[in-house]
């Protein structure tokens, strides 16, 4: 294709030459990188050793909720910065309101019951198997949004006040058991003895709704009607 | 009292307070500029705190969750990190006092401003302080993903699609940073600075994960010819915003450029001798394009993609005398935050009272706002470098160095880029002064958005009788 004939923002052949070639050498550099030199041993070890004062048995949990906690908690923020962003773009757009496909509403009628199970199964399943808070409100998200498109939502507009604070309850909780640990010496997110399990379930229980919540209002893509 | 208040964990607090406020900025729409600005002056005294902490204590190091290095996530305040957020810590407030009058009205946009800022607010504070590399990613992310919120919010088509670039840039950048985050880590066993300050060992093993952050940062800084996204972001967004942007968010990765070059000490002549090239390129290149501006938010952009530029000179120099080049190029990076903030703000306001903000028709803008005008001055003092301002203490720092070592091609572009900042300042003041032919509407403009400005750019100018005091802080960080 000549240059004259392109559209107009798109890349010319010799810039889309020089790119290709800057993304080999990167490649090459990262393959390079890769095979030379050992590998180091991770800290598996140190997190198996640790794992019994962590208040998790999961060696996943223990990292994301107590070892790295502090990571874990700007995500959050991270995540309620996402959507706090998507909400002052606009008021969300309307949703075509059309007779949904009988295949959805049947397969709705089974999924979104069983959705806060498998959620609930999720988060209590994560301090010793797999699972935990994003998982859990990934799932119930999903719900959500397959209610959203099946055009059936309640005749009441989704309310602005319940859905900002269940936004915010996942880094709010995060933040205050992080601070309310502190008095007594020991430093942010530092659990006392005992307590990690229960106050690493009850943050993540804040975090499931929060998830659940944003990646939902990420979908619907704007901020509740009555929502100045 | 006092015992009390310095037992008080600020380095969490600077981080914490601002994440509460956003939170609750964000619940309480309505109240948002009240809880906005109480929030604001809260951080800036927690910085405050960590300041004097450092000043009285020395560094300071949090172990969160009491694990310590490798296991867990290290806080630490050395004199660099407190530079950066005492600078923090001025900007915001000053952009603070100042949008609370700005966006009266706009009662649509004030809700939304708070919580994005203050979310910002934090991830800087994080990112000053963290000696984490992949916490550095975690922070870095907050502050891309709502600096772009910030930009958008202003609305227009421009605006949403200047954002869009910056989305897209700021991702690309994270990525890159984090493929080196993922390298370091398969490499050495830790993600820890200081650890991996003790474990690097040079090589390819250290070279391309090194490459990779640092490459990812450059985009993210908009350093010449990564700068293509910025003009758009920084020249469409609304005054406070680019304020913020302009004056700390690209300060933040250039600060991790350097946090990871003190950490890791390159050797060799080539990176350093490029990324000064680049910097050179960057002042004549953002200076010109000032020049033919026609409006006066896009020119105060560019001028940013200039003044970027001479925080890079610093990297060829530093092979002999890295003490002053180095401090030189952290000066510069802390008076220009001031300078541009004012600068922009002033903008803001100019653009407030005519409803426009074409250079050609300012039309004796003088008359009517006498103090925006002199902040707007005073700003350009610092930026060009001219004594007594900060921004003279770091170009002559800089230019110091570069006639200690000989190399005097460097103080040939210092010099030069100072002269094509006076033009461009000098350009915007003379049509401030001469009458346009046309009419124009005129609107009120809140008294502290001219005074926030007109202090702000006092302060640019003030730095430089600070330096005395404030460079030896550096002592210990700098290689």
């Amino acid at each position: 294709m000549s240059s004259a004939s392109r559209p107009p923002g798109e890349p010319g052949l010799l810039l889309r030459a020089v790119l290709a070639l800057l993304l080999l050498a990167a490649a090459a550099g990262v393959a390079l990188a890769l095979v030379a030199g050992q590998v180091a041993p991770g800290l598996s070890g140190a997190v198996a050793a640790a794992l019994p004062d962590s208040g998790a048995s999961n060696p996943v949990t223990a990292v994301l909720l107590n070892f790295r906690g502090y990571d874990t908690l700007l995500e959050m923020a991270v995540l309620t910065a996402a959507v706090v962003g998507v909400w002052s773009l606009g008021p969300a757009p309307r949703i075509r309101e059309t007779e949904p496909s009988p295949v959805l509403l049947g397969m709705n009628s089974v999924l979104i019951p069983l959705a806060p199970l498998i959620c609930a199964y999720l988060l209590w399943a994560g301090s010793s198997r797999p699972g935990g808070a994003f998982q859990a409100g990934a799932v119930l998200a999903a719900a959500g949004v397959l209610f959203i498109i099946s055009g059936r939502r309640p005749a009441v507009h989704l309310p602005a006040a319940p859905m900002s604070w269940g936004i915010v309850a996942g880094l709010g909780v995060f933040l205050a058991v992080a601070l309310a640990v502190m008095p007594g010496g020991r430093e942010l997110l530092e659990y006392p003895r005992g307590l990690a399990g229960a106050l690493i379930l009850l943050v993540e229980t804040a975090a499931t709704v929060s998830i659940a919540l944003i990646l939902a209002g990420l979908f619907i893509g704007g901020r509740p009607e009555d929502e100045p | 009292m006092s015992t009390w208040l310095a037992a008080l964990p600020w380095m969490v607090l600077a981080i914490a307070i601002p994440l509460l406020g956003a939170l609750a900025a964000f619940v309480q729409p309505r109240r948002a500029q009240v809880i906005g600005l109480s929030f604001s002056f809260l951080t800036a005294g927690a910085a405050v705190g960590v300041v004097l902490d450092f000043i009285t204590l020395g560094p300071q190091q949090h172990a969160v969750g009491g694990w310590g290095a490798p296991l867990g996530i290290d806080l630490v305040a050395d004199g660099l990190s407190i530079l950066m957020l005492g600078m923090s810590a001025v900007v915001g407030v000053a952009v603070s006092i100042y949008a609370r009058a700005y966006f009266v009205p706009y009662p649509d946009k004030a809700p939304r401003f708070w919580p994005l800022w203050l979310f910002l607010w934090a991830a800087l504070n994080a990112l000053f302080q963290s000696a984490d590399v992949f916490n550095l990613y975690v922070t870095l992310e907050l502050m891309g993903l709502s600096a772009v919120a910030l930009v958008a919010l202003t609305g227009s088509g421009p605006a949403l699609w200047g954002a869009m670039r910056y989305l897209l840039v700021s991702l690309l950048g994270s990525l890159a940073y984090l493929v080196g985050v993922a390298l370091l880590y398969h490499a050495y066993g830790t993600v820890d600075l200081t650890l991996l300050a003790e474990r690097a060992d040079g090589g390819l093993q250290l070279a391309v994960p090194l490459g990779a952050m640092i490459a990812g940062l450059l985009l993210k800084t908009g350093l010449f010819p990564f700068h293509v996204w910025l003009p758009p972001a920084h020249g469409s967004a609304r005054a406070p915003v680019s304020a913020l942007l302009s004056g700390l968010v690209v300060k933040a990765s250039f600060y991790l450029v350097l946090r990871l070059w003190f950490t890791f000490v390159p050797e060799g002549e080539g990176l350093p001798l490029l990324l000064g090239c680049l910097g050179a390129a960057a002042i004549f290149w953002g200076s010109i394009q000032a020049l033919r501006q026609k409006r006066l938010k896009l020119l105060v952009a560019y001028s940013t993609v200039a003044q970027l530029g001479y925080l890079f000179i610093a990297f060829p120099l530093a092979g002999l005398e890295p003490q002053m080049a180095w401090s030189g190029s952290i000066y510069l990076a802390l008076s220009h935050a001031f300078a541009k903030g004012a600068m922009f703000l002033a903008a803001g306001a100019i653009m407030t009272q005519g409803g426009h903000d074409e250079i050609d028709e300012l039309d004796l803008v003088v008359d009517r706002m006498p103090l925006t005008l002199a902040a707007f001055a005073l700003a350009g003092i610092s930026l060009a470098g001219l004594p007594p301002s900060g921004g003279f203490v770091g170009k002559w720092l800089l230019l110091e160095s570069a006639m200690a070592q000989g190399k005097g091609i460097w103080a040939a572009i210092i010099i030069v880029g100072g002269l094509l900042t006076a033009t461009y300042v000098f350009r915007v003041l003379g049509f401030a002064f001469t009458r346009s032919e046309h009419h124009h509407e005129r609107h009120e403009v809140p008294a502290a958005m001219e005074w926030t400005a007109l202090l702000l750019a006092l302060g640019a100018v003030l730095l430089g009788f600070v330096a005395p005091w404030a460079l030896p802080l550096l002592d210990g960080v700098l290689p």
